[in-house]
């Protein structure tokens, strides 16, 4: 419960003025992809200790993976088909032989046709998301901040015992 | 870039290694244990397992393998083995291993402790559909039990007649007296019938009648004319006496004719109460079958059907494994693998390799290979091939061979096995009670070949004893057909035995044959097929004791009623004949009497008209 309330603040700092749009959108974009593919991938191993490594928002990356797992959900029998789509394509047949005899992309399970379609979707979908979530967070800053601190939740929230301790241990923590 | 979270990266990895190297060993041991055990149907164990990711080795102290016949006892155990598996392979959930070697291999070690395991229920609640192989294997062992030893056995006692007969309960004397009630019952209707027929009452009606004509004073032409027509209608009446006195005699010839059949059943019944006897007493059919198999029949089968278990179990396992792979089902976010090339078309377990060393219960050192051992062959293009064998300073040797093919459609065992040079000294040659002695010097060799092509075996088992020497000891043999066999084993220094199994030409056959059968069947015939055929004669002669009385007086009782039912028809015959004769003999008279009346009649006119013409 404390590590949800930590992140949740964080994500609110983060939004408030603390961290970059583009650390923002940088985290909203690797949840997506792990949202949206299926999650015990090679790949996303990878795109965990990215989240990790680089000083990406690991909070709205949380958020994004909730929000992209229900529409992977719905949007698998898309991935599938897509997926088939490009495995079959005649001009790609060579360069999925060779892929597949090589172990290390073997091990990708890019011949799958759900993780090969959601992961390209999910790439594709990267460019005009991290613009679109960038832009999202200058507007939010401007406009919804205020507003949404002033709502009855976020007053409830701050208000409990827990945030109460974790005000205090943020700042004992320094 | 994080630092902190570069350091959180590492100090996961590492804790996972560390994780993985400290419970790895016993989860993969306790995974190998359970689903081998599965596999056994017994309980299958490894001690000291290691699992090195580094080198990609596995390890382990020693491996037992209990045997589900005898959960006390295993079928083979092993000491330190080693073994190299490939790392690829894993990352697909393949297991493909290079070389094991077994050394310390032992066949038929003691346990201890129970190796009973308790197999989980089948999901389906079905048990498996047996198999080709288990049939054959069912059909042998049931041949063996239904040997021919208790047939055997049975000769050694007397049979007793009479507790069979009690025991057999004659039919023939119940339907024999059940027919003579009912021929007395027909025959008392026929007396009966005879002497109440109204033909007697108008016969002396008639006879009444013809007597009441007096011919001689009869005068008048008309009267006599009324007199022979009386006559005719009585000739009539009597004519009609005589058809029904026909229609009588032919009734009861036809119901003689019922009962003459009902007699001849008589010797069919006598036949089937003897057949039945025959049965009852067990009265066997000897030849050499029945005797090669009563004395080597259950062990060389029990052999034979140790060898087909293990062609089943592979059989089995094969057909198992190879049908639950690969079966393509798309799951919600699974989608569909796309395979490009054959590079990982590995089966599930591969074993590309094994180096056995070891020895037997009976001390042989064996060595030997089997390679290839795999869940699909289809994908490793081999078939499971073994080789091993060995042999001890006394010059005992042992050999299997084999090959388990099931790269075709339809599967293929065959199985070679070897073992010569064995001491019989101190054994015996038969488990039969009929061959009980044991052996003072002689040597044994074991060959059997089995070959099966999916619903085709044809199979067959030779054991040669040579140099043989009985100990017969000081004690008489216990009954003839023990003596029998002793004085032909003793003749013969060796024994050669072929048991052939197989249903090339029809449906399974099961056949043992010994160079000794036909002393066998030459001392048995003269001896015990005399004593088999004094007791068929006793049984039939007191079958037709107890019944032939029956017969005999049914027969005699048949012809005197029927004789006397004859005679009373002829003597009814008889009359209706007479008063015919006596009704012509009227007839002829009044015709007679008629003319005359007539004569008169003419020569009185004549006269008087001479008188009157005065002439």
């Amino acid at each position: 419960m404390l590590i949800l309330l930590k992140y949740i603040a964080k994500l609110l700092k983060a939004l408030s003025s603390e961290a970059s749009p583009a650390q923002i959108a940088g985290g909203f974009v690797l949840g997506m992809i792990i949202g949206l593919t299926p999650i015990m991938s090679i790949h996303n191993l990878l795109i965990v200790i990215l989240i990790i490594i680089l000083k990406v928002n690991a909070g709205m990356a949380i958020l994004s993976f909730l929000i992209f797992s229900g529409i992977a959900y719905l949007a698998d029998p898309v991935f599938h088909n897509f997926g088939i789509w490009l495995l079959e394509k005649e001009n790609l047949q060579i360069t999925w032989t060779s892929m597949y005899n090589n172990e290390f992309w073997a091990i990708t399970k890019f011949y799958n046709t759900v993780v090969l379609g959601s992961f390209l979707i999910a790439v594709a979908l990267c460019i005009p998301m991290f613009p679109i979530t960038q832009l999202g967070v200058v507007q939010y800053r401007k406009h919804i901040h205020e507003k949404v601190m002033k709502t009855k939740a976020m007053k409830w929230l701050k208000g409990t015992k827990l945030y109460t301790i974790y005000n205090t241990y943020q700042r004992v923590r320094g | 870039m994080r630092i902190k979270g570069l350091i959180f990266v590492a100090v996961i990895t590492a804790l996972v290694f560390l994780a993985s190297w400290i419970s790895i060993d016993s989860y993969i041991e306790s995974e190998i244990e359970y689903q081998a055990s599965i596999a056994n149907g017994a309980v299958v164990e490894i001690d000291g397992f290691e699992l090195s990711l580094v080198d990609l080795k596995i390890r382990w102290d020693r491996l037992q393998i209990a045997n589900p016949e005898n959960t006390w006892e295993n079928s083979f155990e092993t000491g330190e083995a080693e073994l190299d598996f490939l790392f690829w392979p894993t990352l697909w959930e393949r297991v493909i291993i290079e070389d094991i070697i077994f050394k310390d291999f032992r066949l038929d070690s003691e346990r201890e402790t129970d190796g009973y395991f308790e197999m989980p229920v089948n999901e389906d609640g079905e048990g498996p559909e047996p198999s080709f192989i288990a049939g054959v294997i069912g059909d042998v062992t049931s041949e063996v039990s239904a040997n021919a030893e208790t047939e055997f056995l049975d000769i050694k006692a007397d049979v007793n007649v009479d507790s069979l007969l009690a025991k057999l309960n004659l039919q023939a004397p119940e339907k024999i007296d059940s027919l003579k009630h009912g021929l007395e019952q027909k025959y008392s209707k026929w007396d009966s019938t005879l002497s109440n027929t109204d033909i007697n009452q108008e016969i002396a009606g008639i006879k009444e009648t013809i007597e009441a004509i007096d011919v001689k004073n009869l005068k008048q032409v008309d009267k006599a004319l009324a007199a022979i027509q009386n006559v005719q209608k009585l000739t009539k009446q009597v004519d009609s006496l005589k058809n029904k006195a026909q229609t009588i005699r032919n009734d009861f010839q036809e119901d003689f004719g019922d009962a003459r059949f009902s007699v001849g059943r008589i010797d069919n019944w006598i036949k089937n109460d003897y057949d039945r006897a025959l049965k009852l007493a067990k009265l066997p059919t000897i030849d050499a079958q029945n005797i090669a198999q009563t004395l080597f029949g259950q062990e060389l089968f029990s052999e034979y059907a140790g060898y087909l278990e293990y062609a089943a179990i592979a059989r089995e396992y094969s057909s198992k494994l190879t049908g639950g792979e690969d079966e393509e089902k798309i799951e919600r976010f699974e989608g569909k693998d796309y395979k490009f090339s054959d590079k990982y078309e590995w089966p599930s377990l591969w074993i590309q390799n094994i180096d056995l060393s070891g020895e037997t219960k009976t001390n042989i050192q064996l060595a030997g290979k089997i390679t290839n051992i795999s869940s699909d062959q289809s994908k490793t293009k081999e078939p499971i091939k073994f080789d091993l064998g060995g042999q001890d300073d006394a010059n005992r040797s042992m050999n299997l061979t084999g090959e388990f093919n099931y790269l075709e459609e339809e599967p293929r065992e065959t199985i070679r096995f070897e073992y010569a040079g064995f001491g019989l000294a101190g054994t015996k040659l038969s488990p039969s009670e009929l061959l009980p002695y044991e052996l003072v010097e002689g040597t044994g060799e074991i060959a059997a070949e089995v070959n099966i092509i999916d619903r085709r075996i044809d199979s067959e088992i030779q054991y040669q004893n040579k140099g043989l020497k009985f100990d017969f000891g000081e004690n008489p043999s216990d009954g003839r057909v023990q003596q029998l066999i002793r004085d032909a084993v003793s003749s013969a220094d060796q024994i050669n035995v072929t048991a052939l199994v197989d249903n090339v030409d029809g449906p399974l056959k099961i056949r043992i044959r010994s160079n000794i059968d036909n002393l066998f069947v030459d001392a048995l015939k003269s001896t015990v097929s005399r004593e088999v055929e004094q007791a068929r004669a006793r049984i039939e002669n007191e079958v037709q004791q107890r019944i032939g009385d029956r017969k005999e007086e049914l027969l005699a009782f048949k012809d005197e009623k029927e004789a006397e039912i004859r005679q009373e028809y002829d003597k009814l015959e008889a009359k209706v004949n007479e008063q015919l004769q006596i009704i012509e003999q009227k007839k002829e008279e009044l015709e007679k009497r008629k003319k005359e009346i007539e004569e008169e009649l003419k020569n009185k006119a004549a006269d008087e008209l001479r008188k009157r013409i005065g002439f």
